[in-house]
């Protein structure tokens, strides 16, 4: 069995948006850990869910599967997904695998908390 | 179950010995039951149509019948019959000797008899019916132990890699059905860096077709050391076969020599299908009169000559792709096949374009007929260039190459971390751009994985092969599975919408990506094998990004 090599860690940034930092591996292993800090980022019914990449050392075709699942949850609870911290290479799977256009990507935490707060 | 009701019987009259005793007849076709000496009753014996009217229990002595049975009844010894009937059919009959007391049978006894025979009647149908299908599932676990046998004859003599040769580019494909036929194909490497194709199919299936199938192959390989030319071959090996051949065997096969420099290809052919030639004008047949091996001896075998120029190639087959059927009985057919090879322009591969119109002709439900093998030989287009990835097997255009590294991981989840590791270890020297070098891992990456989880199933005991071959202007990484699992599929572009609205799994991402991290990719199938190629361009201004 993969063992999932991923540390998450939620944020409470404002009753709009959460912030999921992620560290390490994002492949099929790290589901649960993803999905529950998911949950836990949307439990005070925050508007935004920010993903930091910026702890990110491999993610694969699994793992883009598991974005999509967050994704699916999240278009259901009528929350928004965004994205900070990427790589130019990771930046480039989400423009190849049109990710971007679902997960809108920021440059900075800032910059995606004030378009969170601005909804 | 006869025992059982010898006993039970023995019990009821009191005897303690059996004096002659009681029997049971099988009617003939049932399975035999132990171990008990008994007769059979032929089912034409007018003893089984009398059974079926008369029921209970009848004194022998008043059966007037010309029955072989009642004479067999009679020579030993038996006085009262009870036919065992369930459902119709005559199961067999309960025979008594004389009663111990020298008195006729009682109707008490008869009224007894009658009621064990209808109860012991059932329980020695269900018995028969649970041995017969004991027996028969012993037979299918036989057959598909020989089915095992053959596969594996099969495919471990089956060429474990394609020739690399600089200008040309072979691919083979090979599926056996499910009865394994005895399709073959051999890649000869001859001196002056010559090579030597054999395609063959011996007729019959399974285990004696596996084993006729490695002698011919193993004659054909040491005669074709012996003699340059390919009729001289076949004679030589018809001529070693047919003394051991069994009867009403024999091998269809074809057997050519490319020279590589020149693309002069001489062939031969023993009655196997005939293989087309495609230029960029026609489909030409590549005819050679001869008769298949082993049938008899002192053959002749024609031999003829073509010259593959660039762009030209010919394809080798067996007739499990011309006769297979598809569900309103009609066959696959020489003419199509030659239609096919003539409206094939490039893009995926022949074999790949032929597999998807097969897999179209004959509908999902297929049972497949016979073995497919499917063999091209390719010149490249000397006008072509490059850079055109349209072009499969670029890699192989490219004269030098050095092996940087090959190695082999277990099919084990999170593997492909190690893939990317070593890989990045290889490359070092090449001065890859950090970006490509990362497109290259996360390519890397992804097809070990398919590898792993769609070649090998996810069985750690089944390894993912790596190998890294470069040359002055291209890298190639080259990810082989063990193929058991599902074929590589083209890569298709995922559709997000599609995902996200729960109409398409949210997975599938692996073969979209890879085709997109690199410069060229493509999939070489070799009888068990699944291979992706990989290909990144060194030097220059390269940029896979080029594909956004």
């Amino acid at each position: 069995m993969l063992q999932a090599k991923v540390i998450t860690n939620v944020r409470k940034m404002s009753d709009k948006a959460s912030i999921v930092d992620i560290h390490g591996e994002v492949n099929a292993a790290a589901e649960n850990s993803l999905m529950s800090a998911f949950n836990q980022a949307s439990a005070s019914h925050a508007r935004a869910v920010v993903l930091n990449f910026r702890g990110l050392e491999y993610m694969n075709s699994s793992g883009i599967g598991l974005l999509v699942t967050l994704l699916i949850r999240a278009n259901r609870q009528g929350q928004k997904v965004m994205a900070t911290g990427l790589s130019d290479h990771y930046r480039q799977i989400f423009e190849l695998t049109r990710l971007n256009e679902a997960i809108h990507i920021y440059d900075t935490e800032a910059q995606a908390l004030a378009a969170a707060n601005a909804m | 179950m006869t025992t059982l009701i010898r006993n039970f019987w023995q019990s009821l009259i009191g005897q303690s010995k059996p004096a002659p005793q009681a029997t049971v007849m099988p009617v003939v076709q049932r399975p035999r039951l132990p171990p008990k000496p008994s007769h059979e009753i032929a089912p034409n014996d007018p003893l089984v149509a009398y059974f079926q009217n008369a029921r209970g229990s009848v004194e022998v002595d008043r059966i007037n019948l010309d029955s072989p049975a009642v004479r067999a009844l009679k020579a030993a010894g038996v006085r009262m019959t009870v036919p065992l009937v369930s459902q119709g059919d005559l199961l067999g009959l309960l025979n008594l000797g004389p009663r111990l007391s020298e008195q006729d049978y009682s109707s008490d006894d008869r009224g007894l008899l009658n009621n064990l025979a209808s109860q012991a009647a059932p329980a020695l149908r269900v018995a028969q019916l649970v041995r017969q299908q004991q027996l028969e599932l012993q037979a299918r676990e036989r057959l598909e132990q020989e089915l095992r046998v053959a596969r594996l004859i099969q495919q471990t003599l089956l060429p474990k890699e394609l020739p690399s040769l600089p200008g040309w580019h072979v691919s083979a494909y090979y599926r056996p059905a499910r009865a394994v036929g005895g399709d073959f194909y051999d890649f000869l490497y001859l001196p002056d860096g010559r090579l030597g194709l054999v395609v063959g199919d011996v007729t019959d299936k399974g285990v004696p077709a596996a084993l006729v199938m490695a002698t011919t192959r193993a004659i054909l390989r040491s005669a074709a050391q012996r003699w340059d030319a390919p009729g001289r071959v076949l004679e030589q090996a018809n001529d070693l076969l047919h003394p051991d051949i069994p009867p009403k065997m024999f091998v269809t096969c074809l057997y050519a020599i490319l020279d590589p420099q020149n693309g002069r290809l001489r062939y031969a052919n023993a009655g196997h299908d005939v293989p087309y030639c495609r230029s960029s004008s026609e489909v030409k047949e590549l005819r050679a009169t001869g008769m298949p091996l082993g049938l008899m001896p002192g053959m002749s075998y024609e031999e003829k000559e073509a010259i593959l120029a660039p762009g030209e190639s010919v394809l080798f087959y067996s007739d499990g792709l011309v006769e297979a059927h598809n569900p309103q009985r009609a066959m696959f057919s020489f003419p199509y096949l030659r239609t096919l090879v003539e409206r094939h322009t490039g893009g995926a591969t022949l074999i790949d374009f032929l597999l998807a119109e097969l897999a179209e002709f004959t509908g999902a439900n297929w049972e497949q007929e016979d073995d497919v093998t499917l063999v091209t030989l390719q010149r490249a287009d000397t006008g072509q260039a490059a850079t055109d990835s349209s072009q499969p097997g670029h890699a192989i255009r490219d004269k030098e190459w050095r092996t940087l590294a090959e190695f082999t991981l277990p099919s084990e989840a999170g593997n492909e971390r190690l893939a990317m590791k070593e890989v990045t270890a290889a490359v070092q020297d090449l001065g890859l751009p950090p970006a490509r070098l990362e497109r290259l891992k996360t390519a890397v990456a992804e097809a070990t994985m398919n590898a792993m989880e769609h070649g090998n199933q996810n069985r750690p005991e089944l390894p993912v092969g790596i190998q890294l071959l470069a040359s002055e202007t291209v890298l190639a990484v080259r990810v082989t599975d063990q193929g058991g699992g599902q074929p590589i599929p083209d890569p298709h572009a995922p559709d997000l919408e599609a995902k996200l609205a729960g109409l398409q799994s949210p997975r599938g991402w692996g073969l979209f990506l890879i085709e997109k991290m690199v410069d060229e990719m493509h999939v070489i199938r070799d009888g068990g094998h699944h291979t992706l190629e990989l290909i990144m361009y060194l030097g220059g201004d390269n940029n896979a990004s080029a594909k956004l």
